[in-house]
């Protein structure tokens, strides 16, 4: 306290012009953020009607049934696609990273898959999977024989489609932390007679799980909030939350837009909740001490 | 010990620093939000005394329209025929493709609570129902201004499908577009006989099992459906009132979906799950999943026969007891900066050439909304002149007995109950 008010005036200044350096990035973030985060409260609690007047009120999140069935639909798709893309992102980076003539064919297709929007993602694991899809015709099978991947209680082609995108992005990332120093740790483990496994197990693993964890919080987040992919090739019944949000907040009702906004804080909540135990998970983490 | 860099000030004072800027972000969001949830005040847009005041207001600007992008012809339409026509009158019409009309309406009523009230970003939409309704509550439409166009002249008066909208009265605040009535479709290969009533297009379904489907409300097909079969389970439409009341709904709803709770084990898939949109069960129907369909715009079906998407022998069904029939509109919302130039565009769409072109299968294949008796006989000529489609029968057959929409309250009540009874119910 002291030290700062005693200061020289000089590097005080300094600091203010690097705070309003700064402000251009952080004035546009801070207002979507604060801005869409407190939009969406004060809808939810009521206090932003379309027409009449505004009144504080919790109605918006009475339907507890309902929402607990979608909360849970949500956090299982999320947590299945995730997990699984999380494995498959970690071999695909590891393949990446031996730098042999299929990783650079793997890294080439992960790059590729990064690039293509969910939107069209999930219109191709439709017309894959689906009853007369690709697949389908290609084996031969009947669309009344074929499982009810797309559309079906399962949630397969919603899944798959997440676990698809998803790793293609977390092996980027892993990559990214990988390549600048695998080699020398890689290779003294090597040197003082380690195998593969061991390798794998004591020296990729630990250097790449700060940037799993993050990416797969980052990809988790994503998943939970993203509703086209669920939208287009899940079932009528029971919704994901984003569906349900996004059906009330586009509904006729003129009422409706409180619930939508209420499901959107229920998301955010989650969210928050899981991205910050990824965070408490990080700072454990040996490598990133 | 994380390595600490030497010229870094130490950490208590930088926090400190960094509080004073969020603080101030904050209360400048804070401030923004305030004046955001301020009541929306909507505004009346520009007064015009004669069509020769908004044509001079209409030169020069250019109009956004909204419209549902998913119907490639109608796209090609405005771009092709509507647009060259408007430009010519000195009115550069953008078509801005949307998946949904409520897209447009949300866009406008956000623009409302954020006090935009001159330059929205929507100047004509394509409407019609419940978003007009909608909107209509909100306040948002641009209202009184039909009675100036001159075009106006050739559309009845009387007609109520033109008079009111899905039960709401229009009062000038949207311009009429075309006609469209809600057709069954099939495939003449697979059903020998077709039926001929909607009761009988239940039956059938369920002597097919998992031939028939329909698309899960609220998507626009699957709620009229719903209508469809609330008239026919209540033995008519005149037997439903138009306007919405608790009791009618509970008096007439419970028959309509016992009767879709019997059906949902013969359709597609169990009633297990149903299409999400109208393009899904299009494309059951396409790929023979199923042998029977529906659509709100029988128009495009000849189209999309012709270029190989539906088989050959698609047909539409026409039923005794008749179809829902409706209109379309063009609806201005009162913060439109453009409102003379959308004004001038709605016009050029009621004229006798575009309603004509229009209406011609190979164009688009839109039903006209002029009243055909009150043309001239030059311009009568134009309409018989138009090809016959090998699908879809003409207008006065197809709306042969033609059903009232109900009103625009009925739609989200039955939507919601049939979410809750029979999506849920499985």
């Amino acid at each position: 306290m002291t030290a700062a008010l005693t200061r020289p005036v000089r590097p005080r200044r300094r600091q203010l012009r690097a705070v309003l350096l700064v402000l251009p990035a952080v004035i546009p973030v801070a207002f979507v953020v604060i801005g869409g985060v407190g939009t969406t409260l004060l809808q939810s609690l009521g206090l932003m009607p379309l027409v009449g007047t505004a009144e504080l009120s919790t109605a918006a999140f009475d339907d507890t049934d309902e929402l607990l069935t979608s909360a849970l639909l949500s956090i299982s798709i999320a947590v299945v696609s995730t997990a699984i893309a999380a494995v498959i992102g970690f071999f695909t980076a590891v393949l990446i990273v031996s730098g042999n003539w299929g990783g650079r064919i793997v890294g080439a297709l992960g790059a590729a898959a990064v690039t293509v929007p969910h939107l069209v993602g999930a219109a191709t694991v439709g017309l894959l999977l689906s009853d007369s899809g690709v697949l389908a015709r290609l084996f031969g099978v009947a669309p009344e024989a074929w499982p009810a991947l797309v559309a079906g209680p399962t949630w397969f082609a919603v899944i798959a489609e997440y676990a698809w995108k998803e790793s293609a992005f977390i092996a980027l990332i892993i990559v990214g932390t990988l390549a600048t120093r695998i080699t020398s740790y890689d290779e003294t483990a090597a040197v003082l007679g380690a195998h593969r496994f061991a390798r794998l197990r004591l020296v990729l693993f630990p250097l790449a799980a700060p940037s799993l964890l993050v990416a797969s919080a980052i990809a988790f987040a994503y998943t939970l909030g993203s509703y086209e992919v669920a939208w287009m090739l899940g079932q009528t019944y029971p919704e994901p939350l984003s569906v349900m949000a996004l059906r009330l907040f586009n509904s006729a009702s003129l009422s409706a837009r409180p619930e939508a906004a209420a499901i959107g804080v229920i998301t955010i909540v989650l969210t928050a909740v899981v991205v910050a135990a990824a965070m408490l998970g990080l700072r454990r983490m040996r490598a990133w001490r | 010990m994380p390595l600490r860099n030497p010229f870094r000030r130490p950490t208590a004072t930088t926090v400190r620093r960094r509080i004073l800027p969020v603080l101030a972000t904050a209360a400048v969001t804070a401030l923004a939000l305030t004046a955001c949830s301020a009541p929306t005040n909507a505004p009346r847009g520009p007064e015009f005394f004669d069509w020769s005041d908004v044509q001079v207001a209409a030169d020069g600007q250019t109009v956004k329209l909204w419209m549902w992008g998913g119907d490639d012809q109608g796209n090609a339409y405005v771009d092709d025929v509507l647009a060259p026509a408007a430009a010519a009158q000195g009115v550069t019409l953008e078509r801005v493709p949307i998946a949904d009309t409520k897209d447009a309406l949300n866009r406008v009523f956000t623009e409302l609570q954020a006090g935009r009230n001159d330059d929205g970003a929507v100047d004509l939409v394509w409407i019609n129902g419940d978003n007009f309704r909608t909107g209509k509550q909100a306040d948002a439409w641009f209202c009184e201004w039909t009675g100036l166009l001159p075009n106006m002249t050739a559309v009845s008066a009387t007609d109520p499908l033109l008079t009111e909208d899905f039960g709401t009265p229009v009062d000038g605040c949207e311009a009429p577009w075309h006609k469209a009535q809600f057709s069954f479709v099939y495939n003449s290969a697979n059903v020998e006989n077709p039926p001929t009533t909607i009761k009988g297009i239940l039956d059938w379904a369920e002597a097919n099992p998992g031939r028939f489907t329909y698309p899960a409300a609220p998507d626009f097909t699957g709620s009229a459906f719903l209508r469809s079969v609330l008239y026919s389970e209540s033995g008519g439409y005149e037997n439903v009132p138009s306007t919405f009341s608790d009791e009618s709904f509970d008096e007439l709803s419970p028959a309509l979906f016992d009767r879709l709770e019997a059906l949902a084990p013969s359709l597609w898939r169990e009633g297990s799950t149903y299409p999400a949109t109208s393009e899904q069960l299009t494309k059951l129907f396409a790929d023979g999943e199923i042998d029977m369909m529906m659509t709100y715009g029988p128009a495009t079906l000849t189209a999309l026969v012709e270029n190989g998407t539906l088989p050959a022998t698609t047909r539409v069904l026409t039923v005794d007891d008749g179809t829902l029939g409706n209109a379309s509109f063009f609806g201005i919302p009162s913060n439109s900066g453009n409102i003379a130039g959308a004004m001038v565009v709605a016009n050029e769409a009621l004229s006798v050439e575009q309603q004509v072109a229009k209406a011609d299968p190979a164009v688009w294949g839109q039903f006209t909304v002029l009243d055909l008796d009150a043309l001239s006989a030059a311009d009568r000529e134009l309409f018989d002149a138009l090809p016959q489609s090998p699908v879809v029968p003409s207008f006065d057959v197809l709306s042969r007995n033609a059903n009232p929409e109900l009103s625009a309250e009925w739609v989200p009540a039955l939507d919601e109950a049939w979410r809750t009874r029979i999506a849920a119910g499985q």
